[in-house]
């Protein structure tokens, strides 16, 4: 039962992985808890729906027209709300987030009712419910193939983009210091639209696998990933990427490993308790870097 | 100055005066009805309101009572407590409405009933089941359907003993409705002989039941209790089927709804539940309201829409007899104590006890082929 459960926890904490990178990644270039992210992440689980569901358009299609239009959402995030308070007190950022939070909840409730809604029985590839090999008598579907690996190569590529390309080093760049990256350069507003382009597709890709996975969405749904992959982000250490996707992995494996263990009821209150005893011991998280308040220079 | 402020005072005044002048000269009878019709739980909402609209329809297409109209105030509670809370304050302090047909999950009875009790408005729910709600409403409670005591044990004694199994998993949701249902389950299995290898709880909205249902999996049940609603049910039931269980699943009044089906797809077949109302075993006065119903929703008729119908045809006759007064109204149903002071409606004779409570028969249903058919009836 271990290897099952750790298999349960491995797929849950890929999806929260996903989800937590685009907090941290948004975090490090504006230095705002993105809240609205989690709306994002039900906007892509959504969108497929609507392409598959009304438009009979085929899964690999959908998936990837969602990421765009997902990205593009976040690019409107960023444009619409947080952009003309990049100048204002932190405080307002985060208020509007939040509100953003809230808006896009209700306009999901408006525009697909609020009652859980599920993929068309036809619309998702039947092989991905067959069994792709069995290893010490625990099953992996491909679906939870699929997943692994979307998340695998989407956390790489990531990696890739951050550390390889010039994109990535502005974007390493503007979160170190905006100020000075403007000073050599460096196109502020487009790298943090580029970052909130990435991290709603992320969100996208979690959303749709995840709503296929369970067959189950509705418009709450990301309020309550949402709160999880933040939560991983900071047991992480919010700012860094591979912190988030290390955050993710381990808070889905305590969550599955929790509800298989100690109690099934209690599975939320578990996952949490283990992020507040991991901050407890290691205050910035397990890749943060503690930053003594200084008086701004510039 | 003054004079503009003042003059803006008493416009705001009149205008508010002119508002609630309104509903106290309206000539229309107003019942509340509570149930969720937004969230996880809207398809029971969707059953309530067919139900109440169809008597309705009869009601007011007849001039209404005694020439005044009825008019349903609808109250969405969202199947939560607090919401139900919110609901019932609003409906108590309206005085133009004198009853309530509802609420409809047990929580939202519980929490909403002690508003109704100190208020004096009477209540009447088509599907609160759980024991306990007949005491916490003092007399101003009442309901057409049998309770989960009554329930659990038949559900216990129907698997042991019609679909012979020996080891059961529970899975129940962490409210009142399926706590107390799986407590009466628990209780009379071990009487039957029937082992339960594990109980797992979830509370509602989750999603994701693999841990869980790894855990139960390894005792290797015979079948899966699924005491909650069809929401969780029908997401447990595609996850347990992915996770290669094949045995039965079965379930509770909860389960009888078509969502259940439309999400787990494939996975709801071969599922079992206990009903208040079978279509096919109801008697004649039955027949003209099930195809009428067939007719006007294009679906097959549910229990919760006829416990529903009758509800609304209970206040209906009561409210023609006694009038438009709160108090006289919880008295006529007090007094339908017996059989043949009762309601005769589609869904057989009602009568309450001093606990507010009914006795009714409990019937099988299944889901076969993607269908809801008629079980072996115990």
């Amino acid at each position: 039962m271990l290897l099952e459960q750790l298999i349960n926890g491995l797929t849950l904490g890929g999806i929260y992985a996903l989800i937590a990178v685009g907090y941290t990644m948004v975090y490090g270039v504006i230095q705002l808890i993105n809240f609205a992210h989690g709306e994002v992440y039900m906007l892509g689980a959504f969108f497929a729906l609507t392409f598959i569901n009304l438009l009979g358009l085929p899964f690999y299609l959908a998936f990837l027209l969602s990421m765009v239009c997902c990205a593009v959402c976040g690019m409107l995030l960023d444009m619409v709300a947080y952009r003309p308070l990049r100048r204002s007190p932190r405080l307002a950022a985060l208020i509007t987030a939040i509100g953003m939070s809230i808006f896009l909840q209700n306009l999901a409730m408006i525009i697909w009712g609020s009652r859980p809604l599920p993929f068309a029985q036809e619309a998702v590839p039947a092989y991905f419910e067959a069994k792709a090999f069995t290893l010490a008598g625990v099953s992996l579907s491909w679906f939870q193939l699929f997943i692994f690996g979307v998340t695998i190569i989407m956390m790489t590529g990531l990696n890739l983009i951050i550390k390889k390309t010039s994109t990535g080093r502005a974007m390493r760049a503007v979160a170190q210091n905006k100020t000075m990256a403007a000073l050599v350069g460096v196109n502020v507003n487009k790298v943090i639209t580029i970052t909130f382009a990435l991290a709603g597709a992320m969100a996208a890709a979690a959303g749709i696998m995840v709503g296929v996975y369970y067959n189950s969405l509705y418009p709450t749904m990301g309020y309550i990933a949402g709160v999880k992959a933040f939560a991983a982000a900071v047991l992480g250490g919010i700012g860094s990427v591979p912190g988030a996707m290390l955050g993710g992995v381990v808070l889905g494996v305590a969550e599955a490993l929790g509800a298989g263990y100690l109690s099934s009821l209690y599975r939320d209150g578990i996952s949490y308790a283990v992020m507040i005893i991991v901050i407890v011991f290691i205050p910035a998280g397990f890749f943060g870097k503690l930053i003594r308040e200084t008086k701004k220079s510039l | 100055m003054v004079c503009r402020r003042l003059t803006l005072i008493l416009g705001v005044l009149a205008l508010g005066l002119a508002l609630t002048a309104g509903p106290v000269l309206a000539e229309t009878i107003k019942i509340g009805v509570a149930a969720p019709y937004t969230g996880g739980a809207a398809a029971y909402g969707d059953n309530i309101k067919a139900g109440v609209n169809l008597k309705l329809e009869e009601i007011n297409g007849a001039g209404g009572i005694k020439g005044k109209k009825v008019e349903i105030v609808w109250g969405d509670d969202l199947c939560e407590p607090k919401e139900a809370g919110t609901v019932g304050s609003k409906f108590a302090a309206d005085k133009s409405i004198v009853a309530v047909i509802g609420h409809l999950c047990s929580s939202a009875t519980l929490a909403a009933l002690p508003i109704y009790v100190r208020s004096g408005l009477p209540c009447i729910s088509p599907t609160s089941t759980n024991v306990t709600i007949g005491k916490v409403g003092k007399g101003w409670f009442f309901r057409n359907v049998y309770r989960d005591d009554f329930q659990g044990k038949f559900l216990a004694r129907y698997v042991s003993k019609i679909l012979g199994l020996k080891k059961v998993a529970v899975f129940h949701e962490n409210n009142d409705y399926a706590i107390g249902l799986k407590d009466a389950f628990v209780a009379e299995a071990k009487a039957v002989g029937l082992t339960v290898v594990g109980i797992e709880a979830y509370v509602a909205k989750t999603t994701d039941f693999t841990p869980q249902l790894t855990k139960l999996l390894t005792n290797k049940p015979d079948a899966i209790f699924l005491c909650g609603y069809y929401q969780e049910g029908a997401l447990i039931a595609g996850q347990a089927r992915k996770k290669d269980f094949t045995g039965p699943l079965f379930g509770a009044d909860g389960i009888d709804n078509a969502d259940y089906i439309k999400i787990a797809g494939k996975a709801a077949d071969d599922t079992y539940m206990t009903v208040p109302f079978l279509a096919d075993a109801a008697g004649p006065e039955a027949k003209g309201f099930i195809e009428r119903f067939k007719k006007s929703t294009g679906r097959d008729l549910d229990w919760m829409s006829a416990n529903a119908y009758d509800c609304m045809g209970i206040l209906a006759e009561v409210i023609g007899k006694v009038g438009a007064d709160r108090k006289k109204i919880r008295d006529a149903l007090a007094a339908m104590s017996s059989a043949d002071k009762g309601y005769k409606g589609v869904t057989g004779v009602t009568f309450f006890d001093k606990l507010g409570d009914c006795q009714k028969p409990a019937f099988v249903k299944m889901v076969k082929d993607g269908k809801f058919t008629p079980a072996k009836q115990m």
